[in-house]
């Protein structure tokens, strides 16, 4: 298998504090890769060093092959969490001048906006000044300056934040597009919906560690079956003092339980006390897993 | 593929020109030299007219009369200009007596200027005529910055007063006049000869020339600079600020990126001066001096303008580079503006005596030699040659070591958020490898 990315014992500290620390990953080329982690684990300064934004001050990054980061520059588009346009100048002009600066010519790079403009509804809107942008358009015209250059390599931080969900949708759409065209895509996520449903692979970096890598089946089977979501008259209140309940995530009108024993014991405890409408045996959801292991500590600041 | 700092420079250089700021700019230097030529022209025939009356105190008994007489005169021939137009205040004075110790009736005086019965009261002393005494006329007015009146009247008085001395003493002031005139001296340039052996005529000294048109010329850089070179500035807060930096670091390299933007800064800098001078050039055309704009100066300040601009771009983009909004950056630009300013301050010293150790000093200094070594270029003989290569030498080597400072400093702190640096920490900066 070959790698888009391969980071080997990485390490960056700012002012002595580790920010990200020893570590190792490869993102195999072709793929669509989730970043997890709570704010200030390490996410935006690992996709930093990748985009040869920052340099590690320990270990290796190889980028499309390449160790030197910065030569695979022209071929890797990255979009920064806070949207990084100029606000007075017109979207077309903007549009042209980061494409240029990945190497492409205005006759490659027309065609190229004009298309995804049009795939993100955005037509009539090159002539405007990107400060009469919305925020969903701003987005959208940041996606657009990324993807224009037909880079090998997709770095997206939070791309979907702060998006309404007509907009999210289009954006999701255009990154599995950029999948279908070969790119290989890296998104750093808060939302564990979307990384559970996109990607094939996800990382979830805690503290400047990683703590899971792998497949979302891959990271399920580390936890087991010790999830179950259960849909009762009583709701939450009636979990209350069950010997087996070790946690519980009340969602309201559904509880999703994690339990120390077995499921089908803690279902002979719960009928006595509550008429159960639903009650299915799973396997912790991401955004469970996410949580139990970024809940128990405060996050250290980076 | 093109150099991806041209691509920046173009950029910065669309963008400047393109900014409403750059065409304000371009179009109100002229617009506003228009209208103070405007209403200069205006002004000179649209003065005050309101009279000014006076009371005078004459002790010596001899001056209200003549005092009286020439002011008639003047009410007559200068407040009436030709064509029967009045452009000019007319003075009335109005005798009245009382005793030197005499301070309530003073008091009473000042009362009806406040009241603006009358604009002054003058006092005459009694010795105002003996020649042996050192006597003063008091003025009295509450319009302390009005000078015509009191001129006038310290003028009329003391030709009056001359003139009666003079009599007293059986002299004719004519006489007197004829043969204490003035002999004036004029001030001429060198003879030259020319291709024939013959000798051309020495012309006159004309400040327009040996002082105007090089401090224009040196004006003319020094604004370019400062037109273009500050804006760096708000560019690289801007792209801080908003996080476009991680964009563009992501594309190309912190010193291409800084490369592209002095290059573009400096691009913009030529073409302001090119429009400036070539506007300067027809002016002087115009009023005859076309041939006062020597090639030579022209071509020194093509020399000088990049070094300019890529010295004072370097430290702006520094600045902006070490601060992380425009506040803090304000406290680190006063300094770099004062250094820039200095030209402005001295180019005075520089005129009046372009050899002195001074202005040597000052314009081989590496800030102040684009502006300050051009002024002394301009001035006829000007500075020896080997001046002039000094100090091209020392503000390329300034601005290359500047270039070298600013683009390890841009490197770092363009991704610093949240604070400026401190001096130390650009220190390290330069330093580390």
């Amino acid at each position: 298998m070959s790698y888009a990315i391969r980071l080997t014992d990485v390490t960056k500290r700012f002012n002595g504090v580790a920010a990200v620390e020893g570590l190792t990953l490869a993102v195999p080329e072709g793929s669509i890769y989730g970043f997890i982690g709570p704010n200030g684990s390490g996410k935006t300064t690992t996709l930093r060093m990748i985009m040869h934004i920052l340099l590690p001050d320990q270990g290796t990054i190889e980028v499309l092959g390449s160790a030197d980061t910065g030569a695979a520059r022209d071929r890797v588009s990255y979009l920064p969490e806070e949207r990084g346009l100029y606000k007075k100048m017109p979207v077309r002009r903007l549009l042209r001048y980061y494409g240029q600066l990945k190497g492409r010519t205005i006759a490659e790079l027309d065609p190229a906006i004009d298309e995804w403009m049009a795939r993100l509804g955005m037509q009539g809107w090159d002539g405007k000044k990107v400060e009469a942008l919305s925020k969903g358009m701003s987005q959208k015209v940041q996606f657009v300056a990324a993807v224009i250059s037909k880079p090998s390599l997709l770095i997206l931080d939070e791309p979907f934040s702060g998006l309404d969900p007509v907009n999210a949708e289009a954006l999701k759409d255009a990154v599995l597009e950029m999948r279908r065209r070969g790119t290989t895509v890296v998104f750093s996520t808060h939302d564990m919906g979307t990384a559970e449903k996109m990607c094939d692979r996800i990382f979830m970096i805690f503290r400047g560690r990683k703590v899971l890598d792998g497949t979302l089946d891959d990271i399920q089977a580390q936890y087991g079956l010790d999830t179950v979501r259960v849909r009762t008259a009583g709701g939450a209140a009636v979990l209350a003092g069950i010997p087996d309940v070790k946690a519980v995530n009340d969602y309201g009108q559904m509880q999703e339980v994690q339990l120390a024993g077995d499921p089908q014991g803690f279902l002979q405890q719960l009928l006595p006390r509550t008429a159960v409408y639903q009650f299915e045996v799973t396997r912790p959801s991401l955004h469970d897993i996410f949580v139990r292991i970024a809940k128990p500590a405060e996050v250290a600041p980076v | 593929m093109k150099n991806k700092a041209l691509i920046v420079a173009v950029s910065e250089f669309t963008t400047l020109v393109r900014s409403k700021g750059f065409l304000v700019g371009l179009i109100m230097m002229p617009v506003f030299m228009g209208i103070a030529f405007g209403v200069q022209k205006f002004t000179r025939n649209a003065t005050d007219i309101k009279d000014r009356q006076f009371v005078v105190v004459d002790r010596s008994g001899k001056l209200f009369a003549p005092l009286k007489a020439a002011a008639d005169e003047w009410n007559r021939a200068a407040a009436l200009a030709t064509g029967g137009v009045q452009t000019q205040p007319r003075f009335l004075p109005a005798e009245a007596t009382f005793d030197a110790g005499d301070d309530q009736a003073r008091a009473q005086l000042s009362d009806r200027v406040k009241r603006d019965e009358i604009f002054a009261f003058v006092e005459i002393p009694a010795d105002a005529l003996n020649p042996d005494t050192k006597s003063t006329i008091s003025y009295y007015s509450n319009h302390p910055s009005y000078r015509p009146l009191p001129s006038w009247i310290a003028s009329t008085l003391n030709r009056e007063i001359l003139n009666e001395r003079f009599r007293t003493a059986s002299i004719d002031r004519a006489v007197v006049s004829r043969l204490t005139r003035r002999v004036d001296l004029s001030e001429l340039g060198l003879l030259a000869r020319d291709a024939s052996g013959g000798i051309k005529a020495a012309s006159r000294v004309d400040r327009v020339r040996t002082t105007a048109i090089p401090v224009g010329i040196m004006m003319i850089i020094l604004f370019s600079v400062l037109s273009s070179a500050p804006q760096l500035l708000n560019s690289v807060i801007e792209e801080k600020m908003s996080r476009i930096s991680e964009v563009l670091i992501g594309s190309i390299t912190p010193y291409q990126l800084m490369m592209g933007k002095l290059l573009g800064s400096a691009a913009v800098s030529v073409l302001l001066a090119a429009i400036y001078m070539t506007g300067g050039i027809a002016t002087a055309r115009h009023f005859g001096y076309g041939d006062a704009i020597r090639m030579a100066d022209l071509s020194w300040a093509a020399v000088y303008l990049p070094l300019a601009v890529v010295m004072f771009g370097s430290i702006f983009i520094t600045i902006g580079a070490a601060c992380s909004d425009l506040k803090d950056a304000q406290g680190m630009m006063t300094p770099a503006m004062l250094v820039m300013m200095l030209p402005w301050m001295t180019w005075f010293a520089i005129i009046n005596a372009p050899d002195s150790p001074m202005s040597v000093g000052l314009s081989l200094f590496p800030t102040n030699a684009p502006f300050l070594m051009l002024l002394r270029i301009a001035i006829a003989p000007g500075p020896p040659l080997w001046q002039i290569v000094l100090s091209v030498v020392l503000t390329a080597v300034t601005a290359v070591a500047l270039v070298h400072a600013a683009g390890k400093i841009f490197r770092t702190g363009l991704l610093m958020q949240g604070k400026a640096a401190t001096l130390g920490e650009m220190w390290k900066w330069v330093r580390a490898d």
